[in-house]
């Protein structure tokens, strides 16, 4: 029996069972969380502990494990003959960014982490016969089909075009999680843009959850934090499992007493998802953001989705560039050119309500009415539009004016001001109705005040 | 507390794994579908199906050494009960409903969480051998660094 034939057993939805045996013939039986396969005669454990099953196997190399279909729940026996550790290299660094998302999303990074690769030989694999009884219920299956393939090639063409024709971040971005959703069935999937400056991540585009664009994730942290620093692609399945045996480590550590352990990290998005991708965006080497898509299916992501999800996150990388460079070339000012004047102020509707936005300068942050509406970059271009708003009733405004405006401190260079503004725009659409950006053309844009507003310094 | 601890996994909803030895040392393992003790854990009986069992009472046979995993499906508490076999039998009719009701516990544990009950409740456990066995060590096998700590 190839092992590739039942690949499935090896995504880590059902954990598998491990016996192996110390020099006085006495035997050891644990569950694996996952096993890796490696190819049709070789496979991997993650060693996170010198447990007994470690120094088993330094006296005596046989084992045996048993793993399930998560489909079907058929057993599989393998006998195996341990190799040699690994403690680096490619299988190590893919092993070990798993176990580093799970250990950040617990709360023990550094704690909890991969001490080797251990690889075994295979050295037979066999059905276990009988190991389930019959029933007359047909059971799920799995398979790809040829017009499935088709569409998903047919997809990857669609998204292509619909990134490529976009002009503008929000177009871009909406129109690629449109065709995840639309083409391949991707109905949870968000989009995060690295803030340089503050280097953390911001969602700046979602579909599926009820809001979610203004969420940050710091280079590091959880898994999407972890794919950013490794700029790796990671794929979860089996979710909760991970997280649950995660979890089993940080309650085991924390009764020892002997840990300090950081509160965990809410995970971001679904809060029952049971599997993951999460995808780096990149421009040759330099990271711009990530790509995550969730499911309830615990093996939603097959190594062939997580094949054409990077052909795509390269799509929306490049076209990230792209729109950021046209915007830079429209409206960045060159050294010589004068800057006009301010547009004239536009007609404004009577308000009815009252808002107080709060700058807090302290903590960067402007308040809406007492809750927190956005901080940083985003946060201090609402202050100067507010402020010019009330000070010379300007309602039209310039990116290059933005641009110019030192006291925003944006960057020189790939100052991510589209994606800033696009998360402005979002989070007054989610929290203020009575105050809104709306673009007027390429590098212009308008402020919408149908309220009274006070604004109030601290 | 130890004790109490051990007494939890009589409950039922729990993985049972069994680990053996041949006589040249090659170890196998094998799911079991319920487990009990009435002398609160000097020897336990360990229900396997005697369809997918056969690798491990012919060990049982030649070395009588034996492991008995025990482990809580949503939380990882596990246990890890070394012994040697005092007999293997095949269960009475008797027992039968006391197995059943263990896979149907189990069933019932990993659809809280997903897995379809259905597709549990597929798992061949009758007839069953039961595997007595004098305890002789209990350790914790909760991942983490306790795991392989002895209890008794």
């Amino acid at each position: 029996m190839k092992l590739t034939q039942i690949s499935r057993c090896f995504q880590g939805v059902i954990p598998s069972l491990l016996a192996s045996a110390d020099a006085n013939g006495m035997p050891n039986v644990t569950y694996v969380s996952q096993i890796h396969l490696i190819d049709d005669t070789h496979v991997a454990l993650s060693c996170q502990f010198f447990n007994k099953t470690r120094r088993n196997l330094d006296q005596n190399p046989n084992a045996t494990v048993e793993v399930y279909d998560p489909l079907t729940m058929q057993a599989y026996r393998l006998r195996l003959r341990f190799l040699r550790s690994e403690k680096s290299g490619p299988l190590f660094d893919s092993m070990a960014m798993r176990i580093q998302a799970i250990a950040s999303h617990t709360g023990m990074e550094g704690v909890f982490r991969l001490i080797a690769a251990d690889i075994f030989e295979v050295v037979r694999a066999e059905e276990v016969e009988n190991f389930l009884i019959e029933t007359a219920e047909p059971q799920p299956h799995e398979e790809i089909s040829v017009t499935g393939l088709r569409t998903e090639l047919r997809g990857l063409q669609l998204v292509s075009e619909r990134i490529n024709r976009a002009d503008d971040l929000e177009t871009l971005l909406a129109a690629a999680l449109d065709a995840l959703d639309v083409y391949f069935g991707f109905e949870h999937t968000f989009v995060l843009l690295l803030d340089d400056l503050t280097q953390r991540l911001v969602t700046i585009a979602c579909r599926g959850y009820g809001g979610g664009v203004g969420a940050e994730v710091a280079i590091g942290e959880g898994v999407i934090g972890t794919v950013a620093r490794e700029k790796r692609v990671l794929r979860l399945n089996a979710l909760k499992e991970g997280l649950r045996y995660g979890q089993a480590v940080r309650r085991s550590m924390m009764d020892s007493g002997t840990f300090s352990i950081r509160p965990e990290i809410p995970l971001p998005g679904l809060p029952d998802a049971q599997s993951a991708i999460v995808l780096p965006l990149m421009i040759e080497d330099r990271l711009v953001g990530a790509l995550a898509a969730e499911s309830r299916d615990p093996v939603a992501f097959r190594e062939w989705d997580e094949a054409y999800l990077e052909i795509i996150a390269n799509q929306i990388a490049l076209g990230i560039d792209r729109v950021s460079q046209l915007d830079d070339t429209m409206s960045r000012p060159a050294a010589e050119v004068r800057i006009a004047p301010p547009p004239a102020p536009i007609a404004v509707p009577v308000p009815s309500k009252r808002h107080t936005f709060t700058y807090y300068r302290d903590d960067d942050a402007v308040f809406l009415d007492n809750e927190y509406l956005i901080r940083n970059v985003p946060g201090r271009i609402l202050w100067k539009l507010l402020g010019d708003f009330k000070t010379q009733g300007r309602t039209a405004f310039t990116n290059r004016e933005l641009r110019l405006d030192r006291s925003l401190g944006l960057p020189e260079i790939k100052d991510n001001l589209e994606s800033r503004l696009i998360l402005l725009r979002h989070r007054l659409r989610e929290k203020c109705p009575a105050v809104q950006i709306h673009s007027t053309g390429r590098g212009k844009f308008a402020l919408e005040i149908g309220a009274d507003v006070d604004l109030v310094e601290r | 507390m130890a004790q109490e601890k051990l007494r939890r996994f009589l409950d039922g909803g729990i993985s049972v794994f069994v680990g053996t030895v041949d006589a040249e040392g090659v170890p196998t393992c094998c799911r079991g579908i319920a487990v009990d003790s009435k002398d609160d854990f000097d020897s336990i009986t360990v229900y396997l199906p005697a369809a997918t069992a056969g690798e491990t009472v012919a060990n049982l046979a030649t070395t009588r050494r034996i492991a008995v995993a025990l482990t809580e499906p949503l939380s990882h508490d596990s246990i890890q009960i070394k012994g040697v076999t005092r007999g293997v039998k095949l269960a009475p009719a008797h027992d039968r409903e006391f197995v059943a009701q263990r896979l149907e516990a189990f069933a019932e544990r990993l659809g809280s969480f997903g897995l379809p009950r259905n597709l549990t409740r597929t798992l061949n456990h009758w007839p069953a051998f039961a595997i007595e066995v004098s305890v002789e060590q209990v350790f914790d096998q909760t991942p983490g660094p306790k795991a392989g700590v002895e209890l008794r």
